[in-house]
């Protein structure tokens, strides 16, 4: 149970998505966002700002943000591609490999130390929408803290993330250009898979119970950047947990899974070896593939690269773009 | 007076882990800071972290840890079962119901408000149906069909849970599990406020049924014969305990473990009279509950153990302690 509940907030994180993997120019036209992002205005450093968060909520500063504390990986990331490392005040765990380890942390996006929190005194802190734990939300808002939620489900949450980041730091020039150049790195590997066969894929995120990417998630999205199409497309539910039954009748061709340090699921060699999985064809003929789990676990300006990495994994002979 | 001796020292202990638990946090306070903040004076952080945050995070793990000693010692006596505890009757499962279904279905909806009063009402009732049905197998309150119905219910609201829980998402799912662990985290002055207006008169009920329940736990004809209206006490005592519980369940979570053995370390060290049982066994859970909790947000800071661990990992060994020290 204990387990389940660590993995969940893995799963948590990567959040869940729309637009149907395979739908190639549909998903990037979708990573273009509402379309008023090419107005390259950048705040005065004294202008108030006001934004309007994942949760419907306006949030206003009287200038841009200048101690942010992040519980979002994902957010931390895109912060630090804003250029706006010197805002961070506090981190959280799972910030790992971002080079801010200096930082104080809060520990857990999902539970951190409210006492930590306080003490940082962010102007804003960047966090999770809480959409079925508003306690959590109140609890800090309580403590008058200003939240600002972000969902990152699917690319156009990824891409609209970059834009308010932006717009709470003013750096809308910034995020202007760090969005053309996501969207041109998601153009770049897909026009380096165009007309490749597309091979039918599962995702691995998690073995035990297998749990997958499901439509209207980042994952499956870029998926069909990479040049494949999600075996599980049909699922009803964002992040599915689907039987290994299911899994050997549609017989994906290839099977991914998302390796690193930690939160990884079970690595090739063991699925070659257990029951159900060493059946899968994919796993026989030597089409089960790893991609790095921190890249394609992170919804935030790595989603190219994540797309990129799944596209070498897919099409090996494909020269990379 | 031997008792009220003792009893005032376990009320010195308790202020004692409450000035600790105040004193101590992720974040390093001096003592001078915290009396300053407490006053409301100082740095304005400093004020929201000892107001705010420490003062009523304490107080209700020192309220839900007497709140449950005090349940579970009642419950032991009714059922003359020394593995009796608060969550026995199905309570905790009712709870869980209920808060699982507010997160679960709930969505923008729940607050944190919402939470507890689901998780209250499926205490509510977990409590009555229970009742139901040992009402219906006996016309009177028959103890051990009292303890099978509350074993087989929560085990039917478990289920109830597990299924919930399969085909919720990822966010309600996570936050199921957090209150399922039970937290003092979610603190403020209002749910203190309301758990203590709940606890002054359950307690006061209960120390008032000190002499049946003394006579009870020897057994239900000794009672009779000794004048004790023994369906009455019993009626009234499991009532007034199981509410006690479900107020403490609805502000926490469920927390195993003090309810359980709290009553028995009391017990072991001074007799087992329920006029000094039952508030010794108030102020050594609160005490025991706040010193965990300080525990619980101090030894991996800043994350935050959950509070039954630290309970279990540190409760354990000490019993284990009394019992071979009782038995030498």
């Amino acid at each position: 149970m204990f387990s389940a509940a660590i993995r969940e907030r893995t799963v948590g994180r990567r959040g869940a998505a729309w637009v149907a993997a395979l739908a190639l120019p549909c998903a990037l036209a979708a990573c273009g966002g509402t379309g008023d992002a090419k107005r390259a205005v950048s705040a005065s450093p004294d202008s108030a700002v006001s934004v309007v968060d994942d949760a419907g909520h306006t949030v206003t500063l009287p200038h841009p943000a200048r101690r942010i504390v992040s519980l979002v990986p994902s957010a931390t990331e895109t912060l630090l591609a804003l250029g706006a490392r010197g805002a961070l005040v506090g981190r959280n765990d799972f910030d790992k490999g971002m080079g801010i380890d200096s930082l104080p942390s809060v520990g857990g996006g999902m539970d951190p130390s409210l006492e930590r929190l306080v003490a940082l005194r962010p102007d804003v802190v960047v966090g999770w929408n809480a959409g079925s734990d508003p306690a959590a939300r109140q609890r800090i808002e309580a403590l008058g803290i200003r939240l600002f939620a972000l969902k990152t489900e699917d690319t156009t949450d990824v891409f609209r993330a970059v834009r308010s980041l932006g717009a709470l730091t003013g750096r809308r020039t910034s995020a202007d250009s760090l969005s053309a150049s996501m969207r041109r790195g998601l153009a770049d590997v897909a026009a380096s898979v165009a007309g490749k066969p597309r091979p039918r894929v599962f995702f691995v995120v998690w073995n035990d119970p297998p749990m997958t990417a499901g439509p209207r998630t980042y994952v499956a999205q870029l998926i069909g950047v990479a040049g494949g199409t999600n075996t599980f497309a049909d699922a009803a539910r964002q992040w599915p947990t689907v039987s290994l039954e299911e899994i050997v009748r549609r017989d994906p061709d290839v099977v991914v899974l998302p390796q690193g340090e930690k939160g990884a699921a079970a690595s090739i060699a063991a699925l070659r070896g257990a029951p159900g999985w060493r059946e899968l064809r994919a796993m026989k003929d030597g089409h089960a593939v790893t991609v790095p789990a921190d890249l394609v676990n992170r919804p935030g300006p790595h989603i190219a690269e994540a797309a990129r990495a799944l596209a070498a994994a897919l099409h090996p002979d494909a020269a990379s773009p | 007076m031997r008792p009220a001796l003792r009893l005032a020292l376990l009320a010195l202990g308790l202020v004692a882990a409450l000035l600790l638990g105040i004193r101590l946090g992720a974040v390093r306070l001096s003592v001078r800071e915290i009396v300053d903040a407490a006053r409301g004076l100082g740095d304005p952080t400093t004020v929201a972290i000892v107001r705010g945050l420490r003062l009523p995070r304490s107080l209700q793990a020192a309220l839900v840890g007497g709140a449950l000693a005090v349940s579970g010692a009642v419950f032991q006596a009714l059922l003359r079962n020394p593995l009796a505890e608060p969550y026995i009757l199905g309570v905790s499962g009712g709870a869980a119901v209920g808060a699982v279904g507010a997160l679960v279905t709930g969505g923008v909806l729940a607050s944190a408000g919402s939470v507890s009063g689901a998780a209250f009402a499926g205490a509510i009732f977990a409590i009555l149906l229970v009742f139901r049905i040992a009402a219906s197998v006996g016309k009177t309150l028959d103890t051990r069909i009292l303890l099978l119905a509350g074993v087989v219910t929560g085990a039917f609201f478990n289920a109830v849970i597990l299924l919930a829980l399969t085909f919720a998402d990822a966010d309600s799912f996570r936050s199921a599990m957090f209150w399922m662990m039970g937290s003092f985290s979610g603190a403020t002055w209002a749910s203190d406020a309301t758990l203590a207006a709940a606890m002054l008169p359950a307690v006061a009920i209960l120390v008032a049924l000190a002499r049946p329940l003394n006579l009870l736990s020897v057994g239900e004809e000794t009672a009779a014969y000794l004048g004790t209206s023994v369906e009455r006490t019993k009626l009234i005592a499991y009532g007034v305990a199981s509410l006690l519980t479900a107020a403490a369940v609805a502000a926490a979570g469920v927390i195993g473990f003090v309810g359980l053995v709290i009553p028995h370390v009391i017990r072991l060290l001074w007799g087992g009279d329920h006029r000094f049982l039952i508030p010794a066994s108030l102020l050594l859970g609160a005490t025991f509950l706040v010193l965990a909790d300080a525990l619980a947000r101090t030894a991996a800071a800043p994350t935050e153990l959950p509070v039954g661990v630290v309970t279990a990992f540190v409760g354990v060994p000490f019993f284990v302690f009394l019992l071979r020290r009782r038995a030498a």
